[in-house]
């Protein structure tokens, strides 16, 4: 089942490096849902490893011009979902430039909800 | 003065199906440095999923996210909008969803080892393997009603029934690609100029398969217990004899060895299916608007595909996500091509059976 | 003498770009340089090097990123060239039509000389779709022997020369509508 869990992106980094047992865990990807007034929220998703149905996600509610914080230290492969967050919502984030799948000068947010 | 050269592979080239650019950084023979382009077949599906279709359409709408495992994203998307729903489907539709998951996975399978074949430069296992490979489209024609993009599943079960004289045909077809399977087997594991060219090449560790969250064969081949038809209840997996297949040395190899216990497995699941089709309705109507959020997840051919749908009881979702294997494996295969010849890299490429229309939707 | 040009015919290789398709058509394609369509009896042959080709698939709605290289490719093959629109999106835009990150359809960038439909497109109709190209070739090749004129009438309207400069005005007419 799936199982929620509210983080902030100051202590973010501390309750995944808690969370994260790289053997029992996989990450299964970065997510961003848009919000309405101009409030976006990021999931972290997991799953475990040989157990029926168990997925947990940790979320924060931020705003657009927040700088979301990077994992990559604690999880090497979510570097590639940080990437398409930047190119999809025109967010921040720490260590990843604009460019996989939008031109790096392109103005495009296509999944933005953001009004300005 | 500089030691590196960079050379490129792509967008267009002869060994890739897909474009996809390749930026390798040699250091004489040995590749030091990968960079990588995914972008060029990027079209925007999940905005025009909360846009452009309502919640019925878009289960034929994302199965053109990928030609090769469409069958993969349509059934994930319907699963989450069942379940946001909350109707039960017949036990017949059940197991002709899993009939057409397998034929779609023993499909994409052979199509992988035959380009495997053909970036190690053996031309002839390639034809014949794609040869054999007909009979499996000619399979999904018969039962669906097109090879390629045939839109079976929809939400409330699947949309055209088999009879028994169709099932006996199939059941003869498909005895006859086990035989084919079991002589690739053969050719695998004992042709010497194959084993040259994959036997210790391309290792991923099995403690690397977990820090980097390789997902499908590539991690079964490296030990990984991670398939995704164990892990889910949804379809009745272990009802029809899935086994999962595993591995430990992790080279291209153990990959391709993964792949023909897969494709026999498959034909078992699919013999077990047809052989004991249960009786009843293959469409249960299902009424209501989705409402609520949920994270599915089902085993495409590459590895784990996820899909969360974002819902507000109307008729236009608020958000669907998808995430495709080929996209979080894209880590795990830069840290193989690092090391490696810049020989192998075609090779090592096949072996990963990339799908860059799915990586970039 | 005997005369051997009735049955003397030219072996078009072809160059395959994906331009945002579904691979769906691109598995076809495959399927059909494989055994049971073997396109390679018409002397089809799949090449990587657009400077060595004669006839051109495209699959794909053609996306942003894609454009300049589908131009290059076109600008880089020799005359006389044709080329093919593989599958329905590639056609008209088809299910992709007015996503953010994609032209409609390939007749926006180059002139297209065989429209084949389908979601796939199916190896049969690619084979036939790849024999009017053929047709469609040589009376290129012919046009092309005609001695090349400066200055020509204006009744001529689908001559070679016509269609290259149609080619070279590429892009000119999508900065209009500029979509978000």
């Amino acid at each position: 089942m799936m199982k929620k869990i509210e983080t902030s992106i100051d202590t973010l980094k501390k309750d995944i490096k808690e969370f994260y047992d790289y053997k029992k865990w996989h990450f299964l990807t970065l997510n961003g849902v848009a919000l309405e007034d101009d409030m976006l929220e990021i999931q972290w998703i997991f799953s475990e490893y040989e157990v029926k149905n168990k997925i947990v996600v940790y979320y924060a509610h931020i705003k657009y011009d927040e700088l979301i914080p990077s994992i990559v230290e604690i999880i090497p492969s979510a570097i590639i979902s940080q990437r398409e967050i930047v190119d999809m919502f025109g967010v921040e984030v720490e260590g990843s430039q604009k460019g996989l799948y939008l031109d790096e000068d392109s103005q495009q947010k296509p999944l933005s909800g953001c009004s300005i | 003065m500089k030691k590196t050269i960079n050379i490129p592979i792509g967008s267009q080239h002869i060994a890739l199906l897909e474009p996809v650019r390749f930026k390798f950084e040699c250091e004489n023979e040995k590749i030091v440095g990968v960079d990588s382009d995914v972008g060029f077949v990027h079209r925007g599906i999940e905005k025009a999923c909360t846009t452009k279709f309502k919640y019925d359409a878009i289960g034929y709408v994302v199965a053109r996210v990928c030609g090769l495992c469409a069958i993969t994203h349509s059934m994930t998307y319907t699963a989450s909008i069942e379940k946001l729903i909350g109707g039960e489907i017949t036990q017949k539709a059940k197991y002709l969803r899993i009939l057409l998951l397998e034929l779609d996975r023993i499909h994409s399978h052979m199509l992988c080892l035959s380009h495997t074949c053909e970036n190690a430069g053996f031309e002839a296992m390639f034809m014949r393997i794609m040869g054999d490979r007909e009979d499996i489209m000619e399979i999904q024609e018969l039962i669906t009603g097109n090879r390629v993009q045939f839109d079976y599943i929809s939400i409330g079960g699947v949309n055209r029934d088999i009879d028994a004289a169709l099932a006996k045909k199939i059941l003869s077809k498909l005895e006859l690609v086990r035989q084919k399977v079991l002589g690739y087997m053969d050719e695998f594991t004992n042709n010497w100029s194959l084993s040259l060219k994959f036997k210790g090449v391309g290792i991923l560790t099995l403690d690397d398969a977990y820090r980097f969250n390789a997902i499908g064969p590539l991690a079964r081949a490296s030990g990984v217990q991670a398939d995704v038809r164990n892990e889910i209840d949804y379809l009745p997996y272990n009802e029809i004899g899935f086994k999962m297949q595993k591995h430990t040395e992790g080279d291209i190899n153990a990959r391709n060895l993964i792949r023909l216990n897969e494709l026999l497995n498959s034909i078992e699941m699919c013999n077990n299916i047809l052989e004991g089709l249960p009786e009843g309705e293959i469409f249960t109507k299902l009424r209501g608007k989705p409402n609520g959020e949920s994270v599915v997840r089902f085993e495409a051919p590459r590895g784990e595909l996820m899909y969360y749908v974002k819902a507000n009881g109307s008729a236009m979702l608020e958000r669907v996500r998808i995430k495709t294997p080929t996209f979080s494996s894209i880590p795990a295969f830069s840290h193989i091509f690092t090391g490696a010849n810049y020989a192998d890299a075609p090779a090592i490429l096949a072996s990963f059976d990339p799908c860059l229309s799915c990586t970039a939707k | 003498m005997f005369d051997f040009k009735p049955i003397r015919k030219k072996s078009p290789w072809i160059l395959h770009y994906n331009a945002g398709s579904c691979n769906g058509c691109d598995i076809e394609i495959l399927a059909c340089l494989s055994p049971k369509y073997d396109i390679e009896r018409f002397g089809v042959i799949n090449t990587g090097n657009p400077k060595q080709s004669d006839v051109f698939l495209v699959t794909g709605p053609v996306t942003f990123r894609s454009r300049e290289r589908l131009i290059e490719l076109y600008t880089q093959m020799p005359e006389p060239k044709v080329v093919m629109a593989v599958g329905s999106c590639t056609c008209t835009g088809g299910v992709f039509r007015d996503m953010y990150n994609v032209e409609n359809g390939l007749d926006r960038y180059i002139p297209v000389d065989v429209y084949v439909p389908g979601c796939a497109s199916s190896p049969e109709l690619i084979i036939d779709g790849l024999v009017k190209a053929l047709e469609i070739l040589e009376s290129k090749t012919k046009e092309i022997e005609k001695p090349f004129k400066l200055f020509r009438e204006a009744s001529l309207d689908n001559t070679i020369v016509n269609r290259r400069n149609s080619a070279l005005k590429v892009g000119e007419d999508t900065t209009d509508d500029e979509k978000n």
